[in-house]
């Protein structure tokens, strides 16, 4: 610190006078600076100077110039970020995960898809993106891609999260956003048709895709595109040169599709020509011994009956299958009860997998003889180590995700957390929650203009489905080692008791009501958190103008010319 | 540092730290609006003041069983706010520029009375807010240490890990830098006399 020696012919300097106004000078240099400045009118004057620029910073700052922000209007506990490495490790478990689930199951399936006629599509793309509104999906999109586009999606989130939280970029975002899906190449939907009775009339030629939505639909004319039908009971007698898409109890296809049909029904009866493969997830399905289908068949039913002939493969999950007709290519199926009748043919492979082996008559013609897996559904009784391996690995699956999440959403987990303290507020949303979404999302998918919604809905179920074991975990780590606010601790509590949800889940006959404990609970809980996020937070009791830090307006000490 | 004027939340305090989530809230509701204001002081932008007012109060709540009743709360609670936002400053990229800047050895002009005199006349508190902001983090902090919070040297000193006897130097440079700020857009030249 400089402090000049003050001598009768000298200025003191601007760092003694500083001092002397904040009362930092001992009571001998302050005496002697007080003198000075009694007969040295410019010390003086800087003095004061140097007091009215205090009592300015003084005021400048606690003058209220702007509200207290909302936001902070309540407590909430957030997660402290810290140890930034581990961003690095979870990536690259998150890399190797994805990569596992990838070889170790989406890939033998996109084999077996790929087997079974589909060709380069991959399952998301088969069951969401394929053709329903943006033509240009299929190809766009692998899986990976999906996969590698959320991860990134995220890491941007997370990169960006307080300029999201600006209400203005959150709507650039969302305006990007729509402008990517408005830009990508939509289908020509030419055709929106609805009401109680619903047809393409014979003799009738659309050309783009047609939405119908009806109690019955009947298709007997030419639609050169798509068929998106949505009803009761759906009749396909005329030709549609693309796809066929259908939701309905009941559906028949009499007539010629040249494309792809993915049905969703009860049952489904085809007796027309089918250009290409039939995906289909249903009850009852019969191919009639008039039925072609040109390229493959994935079925999920209950009782399929195949009289008709398929070019290609089949792959086929069900409880009873009759086969009475010609397979092209060859036969993969799971089930409890496959019979083969003498009029059967098949010219590839035969594999059956399931508790019993198949009939088959002496008279059908095999290619190669059939192949039987026993496979005996598991029971509570039949647990090997094999199940509580794969428990544990789940486990540390469970946990790892909730840490990529509290990671991810620091605040939001905390929030969650806390609502679920509130039981009977969380089992009452969640029983609402777990039952009514899924319904209503199904409800949006039967319209036409809400399938989109209703499919991300759904998406969005799954994913707060799997996070409830990470919540209720949380919890249950919170009741046993005390409530944190830090993340590692919390993170803990977290893999505690997610460790201890899964045993008690693992029990057998209490597990399944522990899990639906933990499934209406988590989700409750997660609904409160996002149902309190959505809802506008006033400033209540908060003072309008503070008193200041501590008190006085003006720094006490401040003061001019003497101690 | 003491609490002039302000009655301390001994009874709250202690209920808070019982565990008590109402006293916590009134503690929280009563001391929130000051904190972020000194946040805002301290913290380039309106997000990171929320953010670190936040932090703070979870820091709080984690420390509160730590904290000795018989001295001031308030002023406990500044010197933990201090603390929170000059090391998020200092985490900051930049920041080692600007360090540089606050402690050299530079020597200051001596101003000129009568001209300091007129530009504190001449500015509005706004102007001098909108000054502050684009101060060095050292400066801003020091001056928002001292004449929001009423801080002492000593615990300046300590909250920015400097000796006691250089925070004086810190405050008249971030001083001089403010009137530097305020004077750039006026006729006023502020210094000039050594």
């Amino acid at each position: 610190m400089s402090e000049t020696e003050m001598t009768p012919n000298k200025h003191l300097d601007e760092m003694t006078l500083l001092l002397y106004v904040e009362r930092q000078l001992d009571r001998e240099r302050a005496q002697e600076v007080s003198l000075h400045t009694q007969t040295c009118t410019r010390c003086m004057t800087l003095l004061r100077a140097l007091d009215r620029e205090s009592r300015l910073l003084t005021r400048a700052m606690l003058e209220q110039d702007e509200p207290f922000p909302a936001r902070l209007t309540e407590f909430r506990m957030a997660v402290k970020r810290s140890m930034q490495w581990i961003w690095g490790l979870v990536f690259g478990l998150a890399v190797l995960g994805v990569y596992a689930l990838y070889a170790g199951y989406i890939e033998p399936w996109e084999k077996q898809l790929d087997q079974a006629g589909f060709g380069s599509t991959n399952l998301l793309s088969l069951l969401v993106f394929q053709g329903a509104f943006w033509k240009g999906w299929q190809s766009m999109f692998t899986l990976f891609e999906v996969l590698a586009l959320a991860v990134l999606a995220g890491s941007a989130a997370y990169a960006f999260r307080k300029y999201i939280r600006r209400g203005s970029a959150l709507a650039m975002v969302f305006a990007s956003l729509g402008l990517l899906l408005a830009t990508m190449p939509a289908a020509s939907a030419s055709e929106f048709r609805k009401g109680e009775s619903v047809s393409v009339g014979k003799g009738e030629n659309i050309i783009g895709d047609v939405f119908i939505t009806g109690d019955h639909v009947r298709v007997d004319g030419t639609v050169d595109g798509d068929v998106f039908a949505f009803g009761h009971q759906l009749d396909v007698a005329g030709h549609v040169t693309g796809d066929v898409f259908c939701f309905a109890q009941s559906t028949r296809i009499s007539g010629r599709v040249d494309g792809n049909i993915r049905a969703f029904t009860n049952n489904i009866t085809i007796s027309g020509d089918i250009g290409r493969n039939v995906l289909s997830m249903n009850e009852v399905l019969n191919l009639d011994p008039n039925g072609k289908i040109g390229h493959s068949l994935t079925v999920f039913g209950q009782t399929v009956t195949l009289d008709g002939k398929i070019g290609r493969d089949v792959v086929a999950f069900f409880d009873q299958i009759t086969l009475s007709g010609f397979i092209g290519g060859s036969l993969q199926s799971k089930g409890k009860s496959l019979t083969i009748s003498p009029t059967a043919e098949i010219d590839g492979k035969t594999e059956l997998e399931g508790p019993k082996p198949a009939t088959v008559s002496p008279e059908a013609k095999l290619a190669s003889p059939l192949q039987f897996t026993k496979h005996q559904p598991h029971s509570d009784r039949d647990r090997g180590v094999g199940y509580y391996i794969w428990r544990l690995i789940w486990t540390a699956a469970f946990v790892l995700l909730g840490l990529v999440i509290y990671g991810l959403f620091p605040r939001f987990a905390v929030d969650t957390v806390e609502a679920g303290e509130h039981y009977g507020a969380a089992f009452g949303l969640g029983v609402l929650v777990t039952f009514g979404l899924p319904i209503a999302a199904i409800i949006a998918c039967v319209t036409i203009v809400g399938l989109l919604l209703g499919l991300s809905t759904l998406f969005l179920y799954v994913i707060v489905f799997l996070c409830t074991e990470i919540v209720v975990g949380t919890i249950v780590g919170q009741w046993l080692l005390g409530r944190t606010s830090d993340y590692w601790p919390l993170v803990a509590r977290m893999a505690l008791g997610v460790l201890l949800v899964r045993i008690v889940t693992s029990i057998p006959f209490i597990g399944f009501w522990a899990i639906l404990a933990v499934v209406l609970w988590g989700m409750g809980a997660i609904s409160l958190a996002v149902y309190r996020r959505l809802q506008p937070v006033v400033a209540p009791n908060i003072p309008s103008v503070p008193a200041g830090p501590v008190g006085s307006p003006l720094p006490p000490n401040t003061t001019v010319g003497g101690m | 540092m003491s609490a002039p004027g302000k009655t301390e939340p001994t009874d709250l305090v202690v209920r808070a730290r019982t565990g008590d989530a109402e006293a916590w809230g009134d503690l929280y509701r009563e001391f929130a609006p000051a904190i972020f204001r000194f946040c805002r002081r301290a913290m380039p932008t309106h997000e990171d003041a929320e953010d670190a007012t936040m932090e703070i109060f979870m820091k709080l709540r984690d420390k509160l069983s730590q904290f000795d009743h018989t001295r001031s709360f308030s002023a406990w609670l500044y010197k933990v706010a201090a603390n929170h936002c000059w090391d998020m400053l200092r985490r900051r990229k930049g920041r080692q520029n600007k360090e540089t800047e606050d402690v050299d050895d530079i020597p200051l002009e001596h101003p000129d009375p009568n001209q300091l005199e007129r530009l504190i006349e001449e500015r509005s508190n706004e102007e001098v807010r909108k000054a502050l902001g684009k101060l060095g983090v050292r400066a801003r902090m020091a001056l928002v240490m001292r004449y929001y919070s009423d801080m002492s040297y000593d615990e300046i000193a300590d909250a920015l890990g400097v000796r006691r006897a250089f925070v004086g130097v810190v405050l008249l440079r971030a001083r001089h830098e403010l009137r530097q700020v305020l004077g750039e857009n006026s006729a006023l030249a502020v210094g000039g006399t050594r």
